[in-house]
């Protein structure tokens, strides 16, 4: 078990050591290496904290989506954790996304939130339906039925974002900036660059917080079942 | 076999209901004062944006409606220990989620046939409205989505604490892109430029919405019932 936990550990600490270093590296690019964009100046520089926390949180849903299917298709118990831990830190870095993307949304187009986007209506749809993700799971009993329905519960998310990016889309009236389209990302060397390098620090922070959360949430399981075990005996 | 069980499942429901009138009666009630209020709310005498805010309205007054069918879809079942007997019983368990998504379809549809007429007394006899035929159908079609999806949220529901809040709360993001294409195929009807293949579009997309998540429903159910 020792081995175990040292390994993890390493591996967090790791992560988190790669984390450290792209973070300050990217705030560096993002301040004071790419120039202003020519139509939206000093305040486009939003967009690289924006789109990579947007993209870091879709990775999370998708990796706790996909630990959800292997739970159900093999009951193992830790694929339950490995599922509810990128959907908890998904939430967070939604929060952020609405957040940032907010206040781009008022320096750019004067609104804090503008009903016509696809971007902004679609990930609001989705970020709801995590939200009641741990609505579910805090109001069912821990135990293999909490991590059943939890894990349905998230792989009904796979068939919610296609069905919800095609219902705005119905309503559509463009006025998000696109920057990746099918021809290629829409920006010059520079500021992809500083993109790339953001999307990294992000990912790298993001893979750190699960690996410390996940690791913190099994020795929480480890202290419970030693406490019952402590109780049965007295 | 299946389609022997189904059937019997699907009675057993409508029977319950018929005898004991615990969910029509009530949506029907629920639906009228809705759209009475959101008369009142939309300024009374002279409706506040007209019939596309209605249609609107009609919507989320459907979607509220369902909520109640779909409180207590399973609620019977637990209370009264059914839930073992149909367990123990040699039928797939997709089966259950079946018969309970028929079931609610066909109680959502008997409620429409009065809430429709009532919504047009209330807000469309006046002034322009909507395709008829086209709202009919966008309004059968959302009741299969809301019964398939419904169904089996409810199942999850009917196991945690609260269940009554939490179903809300866990069907209302699935109602969101339901709602956007449903409002999206009935109030383009209203403007006469609206051209056949949009509406076409738009009924099409609540198609897939239901086939997306009769699949779902189908493959996932038996985790939902697995004690």
């Amino acid at each position: 078990m020792n081995t175990t936990s040292g390994a993890r550990l390493d591996r967090a600490t790791s992560a988190a050591l790669v984390a450290a270093v792209l973070m300050p590296v990217a705030l560096g690019l993002i301040f004071f290496y790419v120039p202003n964009d020519v139509d939206q100046g000093f305040s486009q520089r939003i967009f690289y904290f924006h789109v990579p926390i947007a993209m870091t949180t879709y990775a999370l849903f998708a990796w706790g989506a996909l630990n959800a299917a292997r739970y159900l298709w093999t009951g193992d118990m830790g694929l339950d954790l490995r599922s509810y831990v990128p959907m908890h830190l998904g939430v967070i870095f939604g929060t952020l996304t609405l957040v940032t993307g907010s206040i781009w949304a008022k320096v750019s187009w004067g609104t804090w939130w503008y009903w016509g986007s696809t971007e902004l209506n679609t990930f609001l749809i989705i970020f709801l339906f995590y939200c009641a993700y741990f609505m579910l799971r805090f109001s069912v009993e821990p135990g293999e039925r909490r991590a059943r329905y939890s894990a349905v519960y998230a792989l009904l998310g796979v068939g919610l974002i296609p069905i919800s990016v095609l219902a705005v889309h119905l309503g559509q009236d463009v006025i998000h900036p696109v920057t990746f389209t099918d021809r290629g990302a829409n920006m010059d060397g520079t500021m992809l660059f500083t993109f790339l390098m953001a999307l990294a620090a992000m990912l790298s922070l993001a893979v750190a917080m699960y690996l410390v959360e996940l690791r913190g949430k099994r020795l929480d399981e480890q202290v419970t079942r030693l406490r019952r075990l402590a109780e049965g005996t007295r | 076999m299946s389609r022997r069980a189904l059937v019997a499942l699907v009675r057993k429901d409508l029977v319950l209901e018929l005898r004991g009138s615990e969910v029509v009666l009530a949506m029907v009630a629920f639906v009228v004062a809705s759209f009475v209020l959101f008369r009142f709310g939309l300024g009374g005498g002279r409706p506040a944006g007209g019939t596309r805010a209605a249609t609107g309205m009609l919507w989320v007054a459907i979607v509220f409606t369902a909520m109640l069918a779909l409180t207590r879809s399973f609620a019977r079942e637990r209370e009264h220990g059914i839930w073992d007997g149909l367990l123990a019983a040699p039928i797939d368990r997709a089966l259950l989620w079946l018969a309970r998504a028929c079931s609610t379809c066909i109680f959502l549809v008997a409620v429409q046939v009065v809430a429709l007429p009532a919504f047009w007394l209330f807000f469309l006899q006046d002034g322009p409205a909507p395709d008829y035929g086209v709202l009919v159908a966008a309004v059968l079609l959302a009741d299969v989505g809301i019964a398939a999806l419904g169904s089996l949220v409810a199942g999850l529901a009917s196991a945690g604490r609260a269940r009554e809040v939490l179903l809300p709360v866990l069907f209302l993001p699935f109602a969101i892109p339901l709602v956007l294409g449903a409002v999206s195929a009935t109030t383009g009807t209203i403007s006469p430029q609206t051209s056949g293949l949009h509406t076409l579009e738009r009924l099409g997309y609540l198609g897939l919405y239901d086939t997306v998540f009769v699949l779902f429903g189908w493959g996932l159910f038996e985790f939902v019932v697995e004690d």
